[in-house]
């Protein structure tokens, strides 16, 4: 938090290079898993709608759904949660075995703030990124529940897009993008602070890591919640 | 003393220490003094405080009472800019080296010539270069990572590191340990050149009784986080306290004094 208010005061500097690198890996390299992910669970949530829509004859709804859904909720949801369990356990690690290895302490004593130089960096690419994963997940769902939409509800891709342009409203966008930022600083930050609480031994460290994932899962779920209960409450 | 001559006085200043870790105290009312220009080696049995000692010193953990003075100023009043100044007067060399992993050995002697001065890559890599050589290390060493050396170079890379910025005092934390015999002796040879070209102040924490013996000018013994004696080689060995009896006149100590 210190090093935080240190570099936004231009105290100190942000590792402009360590954030480029932690940037790629962070978010650049997640995006392959995140859109997957997104495609599969968009395209398996469609399929079950159309067949409870199916019922009623409204299946044209479906696309309502989805948008609404994969740009309110699971976007963002899934692009956490695929980044807390595969950059959060990173962090987590990379920090914690500096520790063990004592480069951690190295750091302090050459006078460098191992906050500033390890944390800072990873927390804001990732509060950066999460906003662009968040999208891509969104995006790559909605594919995923126009493919199954074709395929499986015979809604072709012209009505399919022409439905979506009155269901989707920028609000929906907004809505999810705003949480991003804040999910992705949550999980930086449980993971770093995990990171550093490992000490001496490697069983340590697999336990922090394991801590890590679970808790930056759990925050970032009830996070969701807490933004879901607000967004109501102001009516958005 | 005053922090405007620094040249007289001892190099640090133990006076009272206290460390607690949690509720244990493990420094209890310590004091010695570093002597500018000589190695000290600080001995004790496992659990003795040696090691936290050290780490008080170096500002990684907190001291819980009594002065530390480096260089004539006194390390608790000082601000945080002061500290790192002061930091800048030490080097510190840990147990395992701790060179940074994910950067070269040329990489990881530049990095606090990086940090904290505003020189030009070309002569930082000069200056990375002289201090490789300083340590007796290859240059073809400079681009290999950490992983990819052996355990006495690593040591060596990571001495070469703690030289950076030309340090008054140096920490080493059992810097033989984990060497073979040869590599051990050497290393110790290095310390003592280094002393004596460059006017080093030294504090290792050592098990090495080949070290205490080859390098080291005074010896301090810690018992249960107290000072238990501090002398040269000899006068530890004509002590008739037990535990310095039974570490000097062991079945391994035979060489020493011989």
């Amino acid at each position: 938090m210190v090093a935080l208010g240190r570099t936004a005061t231009f105290q100190a500097p942000l590792r402009f290079a360590s954030f480029v690198h932690q940037f790629e890996q962070i978010v650049l390299r997640a995006i392959p898993i995140v859109a997957l992910i997104s495609l599969v669970v968009g395209a398996i949530i469609t399929q079950q709608t159309i067949l409870q829509l199916r019922q009623f004859g409204v299946t044209i709804f479906v696309v309502d759904l989805a948008a609404i859904l994969m740009f309110r909720e699971i976007g963002v949801l899934l692009a956490a949660i695929m980044v807390a369990g595969r950059s959060g356990s990173a962090i987590t690690a990379e920090i914690g075995a500096m520790r063990i290895r004592e480069e951690f302490d190295a750091l302090q004593v050459m006078g460098v703030d191992p906050h500033q130089a390890l944390m800072l960096p990873r927390v804001a690419a990732l509060v950066v990124g999460m906003p662009l994963l968040a999208f891509v997940g969104s995006m790559s769902g909605l594919a995923g529940a126009a493919v199954v939409a074709k395929f499986y509800g015979d809604i072709p891709f012209d009505i399919f897009t022409d439905r979506l342009r009155g269901a989707m409203t920028v609000t929906s966008v907004v809505v999810g993008l705003i949480k991003a930022p804040f999910m992705g600083f949550l999980v930086g930050l449980l993971a770093s602070i995990e990171g550093m609480k490992v000490a001496g031994s490697s069983e340590s460290l697999g336990q922090r890591t394991t801590s890590s994932v679970v808790k930056s899962i759990f925050v970032v779920i009830v996070a969701d919640g807490l933004f879901a209960i607000f967004f109501a409450a102001i009516g958005l | 003393m005053n922090a405007l001559s620094p040249q007289t006085g001892p190099a640090i200043s133990v006076d009272g220490l206290v460390v607690k870790i949690g509720t244990r105290t493990i420094i209890n009312g310590l004091s010695f003094d570093l002597q500018r220009q000589e190695i000290l080696g600080l001995i004790g049995p496992s659990g003795s405080g040696k090691s936290v000692t050290m780490r008080a010193l170096v500002g990684l953990i907190p001291h819980d009472g009594g002065a530390v003075t480096v260089m004539g100023r006194d390390y608790a009043q000082l601000n945080r800019r002061q500290r790192v100044e002061t930091q800048r007067n030490w080097g510190v060399l840990f147990q395992q080296g701790a060179l940074f992993s994910s950067l070269t050995v040329k990489e990881n002697i530049e990095f606090q010539m990086r940090e904290h001065l505003h020189l030009s890559s070309k002569l930082r890599s000069d200056i990375a270069m002289i201090k490789l050589d300083l340590v007796g290390l290859p240059a073809a060493a400079a681009n290999s990572y950490p992983a990819e050396l052996s355990g006495g170079m690593i040591k060596r890379a990571a001495l070469a590191r703690a030289l950076a910025l030309d340090p008054q005092i140096l920490f080493l934390d059992e810097p033989t340990a984990g060497l073979d015999p040869i590599g051990a002796g050497k290393f110790d040879e290095l310390i003592v050149t280094l002393r004596d070209t460059l006017g080093l102040t030294v504090l290792m924490v050592t098990h090495d009784l080949d070290s205490l013996a080859m390098a080291c000018d005074r010896i301090v013994a810690l018992a249960n986080g107290k000072l238990l004696k501090a002398g040269t080689l000899s006068e530890m060995l004509e002590s008739d306290q037990p535990w310095l009896q039974e570490y000097f006149h062991g079945p391994r100590a035979r060489n020493i004094g011989s």
